[in-house]
């Protein structure tokens, strides 16, 4: 394994350079799976039934609350990676869990959220709009979920090994999943929240 | 019992009993074969668990073949059924399962794994890589392929067959039409196999990006590789479609949402928009690589380099892009207005003039040329005009207004078997008698390829042109029979007729696998065709590593400038190789996938949870789990090289 | 010491704030669809191309180019999918 001194421990050999590719071109397939969501919400938007519309049962606060949280995480596993690259392991470790807990209280708004729904009447059956809404967002807590675990089987490995050639990598490509969730949850903010509420 | 009663098949015939026997004879015969011979300890360390890109093309083909037969044999029977007026053979039911499972079998299972596999034998090679980009991730593509593959294909013997056609249009396939669990089938085998396609189009992406010799710039990559890269990034941006379309599918029919239903807001036109979304990409998805395969047959066999290059690269380029912008001409009827049905109906044309582009170069390529007539190249010439006849009536199903004539008549059946056929079919079978001296070491036989050449050619012709007719006649698809005053008789009577021919193609070039295995000569050196290409600068057959030494390039062909400009392919000393290690976490992971497919269809969720659980505690243990790989050491290289008399320098 | 302050993370933390404070506008005041509408799409592009730029460094890599085509690729054919199936689904038939 040849390792490259002058690029960031990630970057370093030719396998870690194609993980990080080859994560960025799943990026791109996510892109695409998120936009089919979107493209499948827009077109059930109004397909609400006899069930309540997002207007009536949408509210800003949690919605404000999740956004901001994530956002803040979003900032934070940035922070983790600076760490990691100025080779700061109790920086890094701190940040990754500050990143992984704020995760967690974001899907904890999530499902405060969803039995909001549950009692105004909104369920998966309800109507096109609400299984469509539900599934969208369903979609992303699911990555949000996914990403914990992830992110905590990363937690354990670098506070065993500290920074190597295989756990920069890992951190790193974890990041880069954890921002793209935020830039998701942009657009679900966006046009799903504050149109639907507009 | 009660539990049981679910597995029992709805619409039970003889034939699915005797099917039924047979596929469990075969597993019993499979089963004390490998135990007789003690073979299961080889095939578990040299294939189950091997992470080789060569072995997993090669696993990519057989199952690829496997499925050929199976939808072969279902086509077989939709032709007898129809063959006479007011048939019997099949029941309306039995007819609609064999005509779903026939498409979605040769499109998902066949199609799709044979260019896998083509792409997964050859792109390495030629891009002078020993593996792909991520040799482990590769192989558990191929085993969810295959997953997938099984759930499909065991499904008419164990609680019913999907029957809303390949296309699986709502409501038709909800559950108030559809009762069975057969499209659930239909969802999770098309879901899982799905998964595994993306990861090889992230795989190849960066193998093709990444890994290629040095010197290879990007426009001196071989056609063949450039067409896999632009394939993978459709496979890429269309897939994630499917799979959220898949999903919601199941969500109606498994939890009662109402995403495709008339009522409570659902929009059923929905899953005809996101099903082409995706599969329009997909038909260009196939036929990119039978392009690729095509390139690379006619410029050898020409003895010329290929012509217009650039262009070609061009047009792939831009049929990419394109093939993301016509999918509604797969439903102009729906009713949607002439502002919609316009703008489609001129990008659909608009992709033809890149794909005659192609078949000009082509063309131009073989002008003047020296042409050998190889079984390779009798399919490469047999495919250009037999695909522009397809190309020509598809020009015709892309005029809106036209198409309320043609839509969904046995017009477009003979339109896109037309396509598929010489392009996709014709592509593989050349690309595999092209490449097969590189994948076992000896040639296939020349003779009996032609027959099947001329068998599958003449039959093809009789079985599809016909139903340009009947179509424009009126004879509607997916019809399991018709009245004798139609007049649809005679001609539907000449179709079965060239399904037998092409039946009878198909098990001569099976037959020639045997003959040659038995008779053919085993020193054909490593270039048996004088051909051009990388791939062909390593023995036959393939040592694992590939490449004894990284071969330097200057061309894309740089083994014809090696032999002829005196270009120096290896320039460097051997060393020793590092190389990916064996992993049966890959199969494993397949079966969770397997037992939790298999759950979800009959809505069993303890099998689900747990499966579930054993699939996270399979990603938890990749997690962990430290995979250095293992080195190749000098000495071994250089023995195996002086065995298989390799290219490469002795120093 | 520079080096050691994440002024990147920061900045790019900041403006995501500040453009998720403008979207929330088209809530709290009252305005038409379109306007509404337009103010999304720029904050919600802008802030997506923040997070690309600041936080997940697309462009640092040397296969630079091969991410952008990628991510390019990727939204154009998404949006082509939104707005196709929009246009075929709900505004071909009004």
């Amino acid at each position: 394994m040849k390792i490259d001194h002058s690029q960031p421990l990630e970057y370093s050999t030719q396998q870690n350079q194609m993980n990080i590719l080859g994560f960025w071109i799943f990026l791109g397939a996510e892109i695409m799976l998120f936009g089919t969501l979107f493209a499948s919400y827009f077109t059930l938007n109004n397909g609400v039934g006899s069930g309540p519309s997002g207007s009536e049962v949408f509210e800003i606060t949690p919605v404000l609350l999740e956004t901001i949280i994530l956002l803040t995480s979003s900032f934070t596993i940035g922070l983790a990676t600076h760490a990691m690259r100025i080779n700061n392991k109790k920086a890094t470790l701190a940040f990754l869990a500050i990143t992984l807990l704020l995760g967690l209280s974001f899907l904890g708004v999530e499902v405060y959220e969803f039995i909001n729904y549950y009692h105004e009447g909104l369920t998966l059956q309800t109507s096109a709009f609400s299984a469509m809404l539900l599934l969208t967002l369903g979609t992303h807590g699911a990555h949000v979920t996914f990403g914990l675990f992830w992110g905590l089987f990363i937690f354990l490995q670098i506070k065993k090994q500290g920074f190597t050639v295989g756990t920069t990598n890992k951190s790193f490509i974890f990041s880069l999943y954890w921002h793209f969730l935020d830039v998701v949850w942009i657009f679900i903010f966006s046009f799903i929240y504050l149109k639907g509420m507009m | 019992m009660e539990f049981f009663e679910r597995f029992a098949i709805p619409n039970a015939s003889p034939l699915i009993y005797a099917s039924m026997v047979a596929i469990g004879l075969t597993v019993v015969a499979i089963v004390i074969g490998l135990t007789y011979f003690k073979k299961w300890g080889y095939l578990w360390k040299e294939w189950l668990t091997t992470v080789d890109h060569k072995r997993i093309g090669i696993m990519y083909i057989i199952s690829a073949l496997l499925m050929l037969f199976r939808g072969g044999v279902d086509a077989v029977m939709m032709r007898l059924q129809t063959a006479v007026p007011d048939n019997s053979f099949l029941d309306a039911q039995h007819y609609n399962e064999v005509f779903t499972t026939h498409g979605v079998v040769m499109i998902m299972f066949m199609a799709m794994a044979f260019i896998i596999g083509m792409m997964n034998f050859v792109v390495p090679l030629q891009i002078g890589a020993r593996d792909v980009a991520f040799p482990r991730l590769n192989a558990i593509s191929f085993w969810l392929y295959f997953t997938g593959a099984m759930l499909f294909n065991i499904s008419f013997v164990i609680g019913g067959s999907p029957d809303a056609g390949w296309t699986n249009y709502f409501p038709l396939a909800g559950t108030d039409f559809s009762e069975t669990v057969g499209i659930n089938y239909y969802m999770w085998a098309l879901q899982i196999s799905g998964i595994g396609t993306l990861m090889t189009g992230i795989n190849f992406i960066v193998t093709i990006i990444k890994m290629r010799a040095p010197g290879m710039k990007l426009m001196k990559m071989p056609m063949f590789t450039w067409a896999s890269l632009i394939t993978n990034a459709i496979i890429v941006f269309a897939f994630p479609v499917l799979t959220i379309a898949l999903l919601m599918g199941t969500f109606d029919r498994q939890f009662g949402t109402h995403f495709f239903a008339s009522t409570n807001g659902g929009m059923d036109m929905l899953w005809a928009n996101l099903f082409w979304v995706w599969g329009h990409p997909e038909v260009y998805i196939l036929i990119l690589p039978a392009f690729g395969v095509y390139s690379e047959v006619i410029s050898t066999f020409s003895g010329r380099n290929l012509y217009g290059y650039k262009s070609m690269v061009a047009s792939m380029v831009l049929i990419s892009f394109m093939s993301f912008l016509v999918w509604v001409h797969h439903f102009f009827t729906m009713g949607h207005g002439a502002l919609v049905n316009g703008i489609f109906s001129i990008t659909t044309m608009a992709i033809a003039v890149p794909t005659g582009i192609k078949i000009f170069n082509w063309l131009l390529t073989m002008w003047k040329g020296k042409i050998r007539f190889t079984v390779p190249m009798l399919y490469s010439v047999g495919f250009i005009p037999l695909f522009t006849i397809g190309g020509v009536t598809g020009v015709m199903l892309a005029i809106a207004s036209a198409d309320y004539q043609y839509h969904n008549t046995m017009f477009l059946v003979a339109h896109f078997h037309n396509v598929i056929i010489p392009g996709v079919v014709f592509a593989m079978l050349a690309g595999l008698t092209y490449w097969w001296p590189k994948m076992f070491g000896f040639m296939l036989n020349e003779r009996i390829g032609k027959w099947g050449f001329w068998f599958l050619s003449i039959g093809f012709c009789l079985a599809f042109f016909p139903m340009y007719i009947t179509g424009l006649d009126g004879q509607a698809r997916r019809m399991y029979t018709y009245s004798a005053e139609t007049g649809f008789g005679p001609l539907n009577m000449v179709s079965f007729i060239g399904a037998g021919l092409m039946a009878i193609a198909f098990i001569l070039i099976v037959y020639n696998v045997y003959y040659s295995f038995r008779h053919s000569p085993r020193n054909v050196g490593q270039d048996p065709w004088n051909a051009r290409s990388l791939e062909w600068a390593t023995p036959n057959p393939v040592p694992h590593y590939n490449f004894a030494v990284d071969p330097v390039v200057n061309s894309s062909e740089a083994f014809w400038d090696a032999k002829k400009n005196g270009h120096v392919l290896f320039p460097e000393k051997i060393k020793k190789i590092h190389m990916p290690n064996n992993s049966g976490l890959p199969i494993i992971l397949a079966g969770f996938f397997f037992i939790f497919g298999f759950s979800f269809v009959f809505s069993i969720w303890v099998g689900v949870i747990i499966a579930a659980l054993g699939i996270i505690g399979c990603l938890a243990y990749r997690s962990f789990e430290k995979d250095p790989g293992h080195y190749i050491s000098r000495e071994e290289i250089l023995e195996t090289e002086k065995k298989l008399g390799g290219a490469s320098n002795e120093n | 010491m520079r080096e050691l302050f994440p002024a990147k993370q920061v900045m790019g933390f900041i403006f995501s704030l500040v453009l998720t404070a403008i979207a929330l506008s088209v809530y709290f005041t009252d305005m038409s669809f379109q306007v509404g509408m337009t103010i999304l799409l720029i904050t919600a592009f802008i802030q997506a191309a923040l997070q690309l730029v600041f936080f997940m460094h697309a462009g640092e890599s040397q296969d630079k180019n091969a991410i952008y085509t990628g991510i390019y690729y990727g939204i154009a054919i998404a949006l082509v999918t939104v707005f196709g199936t929009l246009l075929t689904l709900i505004w071909g038939y009004m």
